[in-house]
């Protein structure tokens, strides 16, 4: 349970009836009691099972390919190949609502001639049974020729290098600059330069992808889904060649999506497969299929040159990011963006430089995931933050402290949020509640150490994609109430979230609601559930959509009670004076009322985040996020000096949240974040021999356990001042942001030298203790 | 998903060895371990036993001075046992650290010997026990040192037709210490990067036995004899213990992969055994 900190100058917290408060979330019985249906749970009669032949090299040509004997066996009811799709596209990097998208980045369905990555799809098999397509997947005979492939993005670069993508492998270039850095770097007392390395890192979803297809008496192809996306619908129509309204992406509760479901994952196999069979066909992944069959995390190497005043101020700062975007663009552009935006972190730096690069290699392509190179960026940072007051000798909280940026500064990119910067308080609340700095790291191998992190993480999509969302809210003659939105529910609580909001302006209670969710030709479309955005966007909706059918009901029962309608409070599920409350009416006849007076009960409505034109080019100065969240992360560990193993003692998370919806959904968010920054940080691993998955199962890709975790300390700040419905900000992503390098900063401070590269695993603290020995 | 092969499930231990002295076979006991071989096709068996039905395997047994684990003991089972803390405090320490809970209650004793993996977890303690397996075919039984088992790398003495059927030791002798350290990229359901076993049994201030069994860093688990033979018979001063580590890590062969390289498993199998040997000499001095 976490504690909700009410600061002296927060706004006095306002008596919500429903919101704020930890409530069981709309969704939770159907889960605890096995009655949710997720994709996978859909069947039909007749229905084929699919199975997608991979390729197992990660560069070559595919010279000879043959699938006779597949089709021979008995049960096999079809195979598509690339012969099969001459002209058929996949775009890869699709914005959203807007239609943009860039063209150069689309992909080949399935290999044509060239594989570019390990897995890379070769063939789609339908067949009667699960058994038979794995069967089938067997007797494909294909022959891949190898060709010199580039497998690091450094070397991708060089001239001579293999060609990926483009004319030089480079996909995205970005770049920021604010007063003039070499002169800062010049005129400093001292320059700080490290490099810090972040890994890939696998999304793990409990629930692999999965989907059903079929085609419906309007010749529009359904397919049952779990994504984060249902506006896919589009690119998936076009991969298919059919117009965008004979697509229906029908979602249903999804096992986790954390960036891994942003991008297409099978629906393209599903539609092409369920237009050439006119059959139901069910395709899904193993876990196996999974680790190949989505995008994984960019690893980034980024170098930070920091010059600082002896007095602790920071009076220069040149980043230069390099980004490995695996074998196709994908989100690649956007990834680095936000890092490259996020650079500097939550700290003042007039004179800044950032240059940040995408680069093609023959590694697995990577995409979103939560965090979306912020956190990268924020690995980097904040290790470099407690390198620079180590260099300078003083306290790392007090450093920090002279350089925080505070509600109303401007931002790397020249913007100022217009919420609240609450970095000071988070980080002072968190190094506060894990108790300072130890004067005693312990003697004997196993030492103590602590540290923390404070970041900048954005909220919302980037706005020069022009993003929108819909929501509807009705209410029925017996005073329920029904919300309709397209948003995805990736298990966050995105639409418990909803209902709250909605029945919170209504008055009524949280039974009294029902939402229907995730179906693009029948839901309003809410956009994507990326981005920490989900809450804001749709959130947003929902409350104004809520508020316009509340604004009618309280005008009908003012007429009733013979007052203005600013006297009038809806609440317990009645009308009521404010001031009188005896005179009410319940809401139910109200509703009544209103639909007998022929008042429009209901109510649609598009919410629009600020939009912007495309940040400038050379400077990167100008408007890249709606708004940012701050918050802080503080760590304990102890570290085995022998062995190089850490342990996790405590984790204690401060955020600046806004204003909690369901603080049980945010205290879930903060704990599987941490979960999430821990593995990051210390074990998960996701490792390529020459563009191969090497770790191909959970016994060699480690998540942190419960045995690996501790309880993580949550307090929640409420600035109120975010632009999310009530002042609501976002956590989603935020969550992750600190945790990895505060470990990292905490096992810096328990054995004295720094491992500049995740995950920091037992070997790397063994060799970084022994490069220190050496040294001396 | 698992392939295509016949499945037995005999009633009767005797119907079971018949089987397998019959036709090649797999035998499934826990199958945490060979669902995960046949789901990947590493093993294409056309004969599965399964011993499902044999209960009479399961269970502990104390007989004096001697306690005895049926084969299809689970590790679940053993955390349940109330003496085990004096029976194989290292046993106990594996056990409470064996993968997840699942797989504790459905993995066995016989089957993690029978894997002969060099990271099975319950090995180096029940060798640093001086365990012995009972071995079971229609043509009769054998004992075998646990210690004189394996061969090498996933091959042992085991004939095809042959069954463990349970695994047995000495209590420990007054004045011993008995532990175990596993060494992993995390704490939870991790596999081994190096396994260290130790026994000490002291008289006064001089060892009389040591046992000293390593995990993960060779391509069998093995005992390091070497290392023993500086122990016993001496006063375990620190220069003496710091000698037997090093003998512990030269008679290790690890090899590097993707949880650890070999220079690490050989750095950290000195520095563990150089920590069990001296935390089980101060218990005991």
């Amino acid at each position: 349970m976490s504690t909700i900190v009410n600061l002296d100058d927060s706004v006095p917290n306002v008596n919500y009836r429903q919101v704020g408060k930890p409530l069981p979330r709309t969704d939770a019985a159907g889960k605890v009691f096995g009655k949710t249906p997720y994709a996978g749970d859909y069947q039909m009669p007749g229905m084929l099972h699919m199975r997608v032949v991979r390729a197992d090299i990660a560069s070559a040509e595919l010279t000879h390919l043959d699938v006779e004997k597949a089709r021979a066996l008995a049960g096999v009811v079809e195979i598509i190949t690339a012969a099969d799709l001459p002209d058929r596209m996949a775009a890869t990097d699709i914005p959203g609502q807007t239609g943009q998208k860039r063209m150069d980045t689309d992909q080949q369905v399935l290999v044509r001639k060239r594989v570019k990555y390990f897995g890379e799809p070769i063939a789609l098999i339908a067949a009667e049974t699960p058994d038979i397509a794995n069967r089938a997947a067997e007797l494909v005979a294909f022959t891949l020729k190898p060709i010199p492939g580039v497998y690091d993005p450094i070397e991708a670069m060089k001239p001579g290098a293999p060609i990926v993508q483009g004319k030089d492998n480079v996909v995205a270039t970005h770049k920021i600059k604010k007063g003039d850095a070499a002169a800062g770097l010049a005129a400093a007392d001292i320059v700080i330069e490290n490099t810090y390395k972040t890994p890939f890192q696998e999304h793990a979803f409990l629930e692999p992808e999965v989907g059903l297809a079929w085609i419906d008496e309007n010749e529009v192809i359904n397919i049952r889904v779990c994504t984060q996306v249902i506006e896919h619908f589009r690119a998936i129509a076009d991969a298919v060649g059919v117009p965008h309204n004979k697509v229906r992406i029908r979602g249903a509760l999804v096992g986790g999506g954390f960036g891994g479901k942003e991008d297409v994952t099978v629906e393209i196999y599903l539609a092409l497969m369920a237009k050439r069979t006119l059959r139901p066909v069910r395709l899904e992944y193993t876990r196996e299929d999974s680790l190949v069959g989505h995008g994984k995390r960019h690893p980034f190497t980024l170098t930070y040159k920091t010059g600082l005043t002896k007095d602790g101020k920071i009076c220069g700062l040149d980043v230069q990011i390099i980004a490995d975007s695996g074998a196709y663009v994908f989100l690649s552009p956007y990834v680095l963006l936000y890092g490259a935006v996020n650079a500097p972190g939550p700290y003042k730096v007039e004179n800044l430089n950032v240059f940040a690069q995408a680069v093609a290699t023959n590694n697995m392509f990577t995409s979103a995931f939560r965090g979306f190179g912020g956190m990268q960026s924020c690995a980097a940072y904040e290790q470099q933050m407690d390198e620079c007051a180590k260099a300078l000798g003083m306290d790392r909280i007090e450093f920090r402290r002279l350089n925080y940026l505070n509600t109303g500064d401007e931002i790397s990119t020249g913007f100022v949020p217009p919420s609240a910067i609450w970095t000071e308080k988070c980080v002072d609340l968190a190094w506060k509640n894990l108790g300072g700095e130890l004067a005693l790291k312990k003697d004997g191998p196993i030492k103590i150490g602590r540290g923390v992190a404070a970041y900048q993480q954005s909220y919302g999509r980037l706005t020069f994609l022009h993003d929108t969302s819909e929501a509807w809210v009705g209410v029925e003659i017996d005073g329920t109430v029904i919300v309709r939105s397209g948003v995805t529910d990736i298990g966050a609580g995105q639409v418990s979230a909803l209902g709250q909001i909605a029945v919170e302006i209504l008055g009524v209670s949280l039974e009294d609601v029902i939402i229907y969710n995730s179906d693009s030709a029948v839901t309003p479309l809410a956009g994507t559930t990326t981005a920490t955005r989900a809450l804001y966007m749709t959130g947003n909706a929902t409350k104004m959509a809520a508020e316009a059918v509340r604004k009618r009901l309280v005008a009908r029962a003012a007429k009733s009670f013979g007052v203005e309608p600013d006297v009038v409070d809806l609440g317990g599920s009645r009308a009521f004076v404010i001031d009188n409350p005896e005179t009410s009416m319940e809401f139910i006849d109200l509703v009544k009322l209103c639909a007998s007076d022929g008042i429009h009960r209901s109510e649609l409505v598009n919410f629009k985040a600020p939009f912007s034109d495309y940040l400038d080019p050379e400077t990167g100065q100008g408007q890249a996020h709606p708004d940012y969240v701050y918050g802080a992360h503080a760590i304990e560990v102890s570290v085995d000096t022998d062995t190089g193993e850490v342990r996790v003692l405590r984790s204690v998370a401060v955020h600046d949240i806004g204003q909690c919806i369901n603080r049980a959904a945010v205290e879930g968010q903060i704990e599987g974040g941490t979960q999430n920054g821990q593995g990051f940080a210390l074990s998960e691993e996701m490792l390529y021999e020459e563009g191969k998955l090497v770790t191909p199962s959970f016994s060699e890709y480690l998540m942190p356990t419960s045995m690996d975790m501790p309880r993580v300390e949550i307090s929640l700040l409420e600035s109120r001042s975010g632009l999310g419905p009530f002042g609501a900000k976002g956590i989603g992503e935020p969550a992750i942001s600190p945790v990895a390098p505060a470990i990292a900063n905490a096992i810096a401070d328990a054995i004295g030298v720094r491992v500049f590269e995740m995950p920091i695993t037992p070997e790397r603290v063994v060799n970084a203790l022994k490069g220190a020995v050496g040294q001396m | 998903m698992y392939g295509e092969f016949k499945l037995e499930m005999p009633q009767q231990l005797d119907e079971a060895l018949a089987l397998i002295a019959e036709d090649p076979a797999e035998v499934l006991s826990g199958g945490t371990n060979l669902m995960i071989e046949l789901r990947a096709r590493k093993l294409r068996p056309e004969q599965v036993v399964s011993l499902d039905a044999l209960s009479e395997l399961r269970g502990i047994e104390v007989d004096g001075n001697r306690i005895t684990l049926g084969a299809r003991t689970t590790i679940s089972d053993i955390l349940r046992c109330d003496d085990m803390a004096e029976f194989g405090p290292s046993l106990l320490d594996a056990a409470n650290l064996f993968a997840g809970q699942m797989v504790r209650n459905m993995g066995t004793v016989g089957g993690n010997i029978a894997c002969s993996s060099p990271a099975a977890d319950l090995v180096p303690p029940l060798m640093s026990l001086d365990a012995e397996i009972t071995l079971v075919s229609s043509k009769g039984t054998r004992k075998v040192a646990l210690c004189d088992y394996y061969l090498s790398y996933k091959k042992d003495v085991r004939a095809p037709s042959e069954m463990i059927t349970s695994v047995s030791w000495k209590k420990l002798a007054k004045n011993s210490s008995n532990s175990f350290y596993k060494l992993a990229r995390r704490i939870g359901d991790a596999i081994t990067v190096t396994g260290v076993a130790v026994t000490l049994t002291m008289d006064g201030d001089r060892c009389t036995t040591a046992r000293i069994a390593l995990g993960a860093v060779a391509p069998t688990v093995f005992r390091a004899t070497n290392a023993e033979k500086i122990l016993e018979g001496q006063i375990l001063t620190d220069d003496l213990i710091t000698t037997a580590a090093q003998q512990a890590k030269a008679q290790s062969s690890p090899i590097s992969d993707v949880r650890a390289s070999a220079e690490y498993r050989l750095h950290t199998v000195g520095k563990l055994t150089h920590r069990l040997l001296t935390q089980a000499r101060d218990k005991l001095v």
